[in-house]
């Protein structure tokens, strides 16, 4: 890449919890063998495998039963860790998190809700408020923004912070927002990222009843892809400025050079039929890095995997790049849409892609679907890609790209 | 390949613009719009209706109270916006703070009642003979953006956006961030502002409660005089007399704080 600029936003560090393993090495090595991160789902659901992170994860006194906070709380610790920036005072330290719906247990089912159900079929709300009342659990666990409290307390933040909650899109958002503090001047070092776990009961009968999951295996950009894999994750960025990265010789792995956000303004669940809204991220992102469409060497795909999902995002990629047809893939399929997390791990993915010089395979892909104009990588390649675009679509119809650009160290 | 939409360049510091409310929107415990700048008590909005905001009636069904209110307040505070339409839709922006829904427990009873054929709750059963009970959209009617999916769809707002979750700071969020992106020329114009209805859960949550949407339409001020943000409202204040407010609770109090201030001025 050229020269860095001094106030270029650069990630010094990256965490990762998914079904690769705990860590980002876990996740490199995954990508790099194409390996499906998948295993086998013995519960009553008709679901027939999930993405589920193997690893134990530290458990939390303060979180009992939220494991999508422990892997929250993994990803942080790995990304600081790594970005050593110790000296950065706190009132300088912003936290970004992007999270999703909180995980509803069977015994939450059981005792919070079935003893309220009234013989007519109706729930009685008084009485639910009155028991959920007593000290219990599982009312504070449904706060969203008790894990990004908790960040800021461990890595004592007390700069700007925020809580993004745009289903799938969240993560993505918060890492935007962690550029746009940096950029303003608002902070000088960010903790950023998601986190999210559906892998529980209601969370997947959920997406059964919407008919997202796949019955089989998450094939994404085939012509026989019915759904997704549902996963679980976290992923985090630790984002300053080049100047202050350099200063204290920290490893610079990629730069964050831009986002951009839309919305299809169009349906509840169903994405813009022509891509309408992911071009428009796309191309926001993009200028808000100050670079063209030809200078993208690789897209990472929202790519659920979904017939809809990956028309629309196909045909907004082809639209974008015209004849120069863009290398695209999705991490769904090895290691499953981890949902609100999906753009904070994609987004490890696609640093990882920058620094070793790869891009990540299309799991699950067997043949491209004849009705998408774009150029599937099906397996890992080795190609060192300059400038990565990462996706990331959700429900409700917010979109938001973030466009990294490959670091002066690797 | 499309031409490009039209876009303002990069963000940089130097390049920031003055910021004007075009309009503000008020559901509150007190009152709709003028009437609720002052006064009130804990409780539901009187006379809210939300058929009278929200004319698709298969939206409708998918809203639960908050997204009703969050909706209104939006169709409200754009009405009073002579001329909005005629912002590119991709400059149109939406910055809503809201809490998640978990969705409707009320959806779930069919398949509560399948799991407990003899009284006592059977997971297995649950998943089962449940699962055909559920509402499809028993997920997608618990997301807490969901004021910015039917928002957004009603007026075609495709520009920059956000929803925040972060309690009683989650409409002051989206009131700075939704200032920001016009004064950063990210948007022409933004809806920014909150939504959330507690209004029952006293017990759970220990306070009297409320449900409130108010919203505010920041606009470029070419030419003018930039607006003054200020800090954020006590909160404190507006709650102890409309009752907890959670996501809506900072956008009511700027709200009053900036038309009834605004309102003493005149």
């Amino acid at each position: 890449m050229s020269k860095l600029a001094e106030d270029a936003v650069v990630v010094t560090g990256m965490g990762a919890a998914t079904a690769a393993g705990l860590g980002v090495a876990a996740l490199r090595d995954a990508l790099l063998a194409d390996r499906f991160c998948g295993t086998a789902w013995n519960g009553a659901l008709p679901v027939p495998v999930v993405g589920s992170c193997p690893d134990p994860l530290p458990p939390d006194a303060h979180f009992p039963d939220d494991r999508k906070a422990w892997l929250a709380f993994a990803a942080a610790a790995e990304a600081w860790q790594q970005a050593g920036a110790r000296d950065v005072p706190s009132d300088r330290r912003a936290v970004f998190l992007g999270t999703g719906l909180s995980s509803v247990t069977p015994e939450e089912l059981e005792t919070d809700l079935y003893p309220h159900l009234g013989a007519d079929g109706r729930f009685d709300r008084a009485a639910m408020g009155r028991d959920l009342s007593r000290d219990r659990g599982a009312p504070r666990r449904h706060m969203p923004a008790r894990v990004t409290a908790a960040l800021r307390e461990r890595f004592e933040a007390e700069g700007p912070s925020g809580t993004s909650f745009s289903a799938c899109a969240a993560a993505a958002q918060a890492i935007g927002e962690g550029l746009l503090a940096l950029r303003r001047g608002e902070a000088d070092i960010a903790l950023v990222g998601g986190h999210d776990s559906m892998i529980h009961p209601l969370g997947m009968l959920s997406f059964v009843v919407l008919g997202a999951l796949s019955p089989s295996r998450c094939r994404p950009f085939d012509p026989s892809r019915d759904g997704f894999m549902i996963g679980e994750g976290a992923g985090m960025l630790v984002l300053e400025r080049a100047s202050s990265a350099k200063a204290r010789g920290a490893t610079i792995f990629a730069e964050l050079a831009g986002v951009g956000s839309s919305v299809d303004a169009w349906n509840a669940t169903a994405p813009h039929p022509e891509g309408a809204g992911a071009e428009l991220s796309m191309r926001r992102a993009l200028r808000s890095a100050g670079l063209p469409p030809e200078s993208v060497d690789y897209v990472n795909c929202h790519g659920t995997g979904t017939p809809l999902g990956d028309r629309a995002e196909s045909l907004a990629v082809a639209r974008l790049f015209g004849e120069r047809a863009v290398a695209v893939s999705t991490i769904k399929g090895a290691v499953g849409h981890t949902i609100a997390a999906a753009g904070a791990v994609e987004a490890v993915a696609s640093v990882l892609a920058l620094h070793h010089g790869f891009l990540p395979g299309c799991v699950g892909h067997g043949d491209l679907d004849p009705g998408l104009p774009v150029d599937v990588v099906a397996t890992c390649r080795n190609q060192a890609p300059q400038v990565v675009l990462s996706n990331s679509f959700g429900f409700g119809g917010q979109n938001c790209t973030l466009a990294f650009v490959r670091g002066p160290d690797t | 390949m499309t031409p490009m939409t039209p876009m303002t360049p990069p963000y940089t510091p130097a390049a920031r613009r003055p910021v004007k409310v075009a309009a503000w929107s008020l559901f509150c415990p007190a009152g709709i719009g003028e009437a609720g700048l002052q006064g009130g008590q804990p409780g539901k909005v009187p006379a809210f209706k939300a058929r009278a905001w929200v004319k698709d009636r298969k939206s409708l069904k998918l809203m639960g109270r908050s997204v009703q209110l969050g909706v209104a307040a939006v169709r409200a505070v754009l009405d009073g916006v002579p001329g909005w339409d005629e912002v590119p839709p991709s400059r149109r922006g939406i910055f809503v703070g809201a809490s998640p829904q978990l969705g409707d427990p009320d959806d779930l009873s069919y398949a509560l009642k399948a799991a407990s054929p003899t009284g006592t709750f059977d997971l297995q059963k649950f998943a089962e003979d449940g699962i055909d009970l559920i509402h499809p959209l028993w997920l997608v009617r618990g997301l807490s953006n969901n004021v910015v999916g039917f928002a957004s769809a009603f007026h075609d707002l495709q520009g920059v956006n956000a929803n925040y979750c972060d309690g009683r700071l989650s409409g002051w969020n989206a009131l700075t961030e939704g200032y920001a992106a016009v004064a950063e020329g990210r948007a022409d114009i933004v809806v920014a502002g909150g939504a959330d209805a507690f209004v029952g859960a006293d017990e759970l949550l220990g306070v009297p409660c409320g449900e409130a949407a108010a919203f505010v339409v920041f606009q470029a001020a070419d030419g003018g005089e930039d607006l003054e943000m200020g800090d954020c409202p006590e909160l404190t204040d507006v709650e102890s007399t409309l009752g907890y407010l959670g996501a809506a609770a900072a956008p009511v109090a700027w709200v009053r704080r900036f038309a009834g201030g605004a309102a003493q001025d005149s």
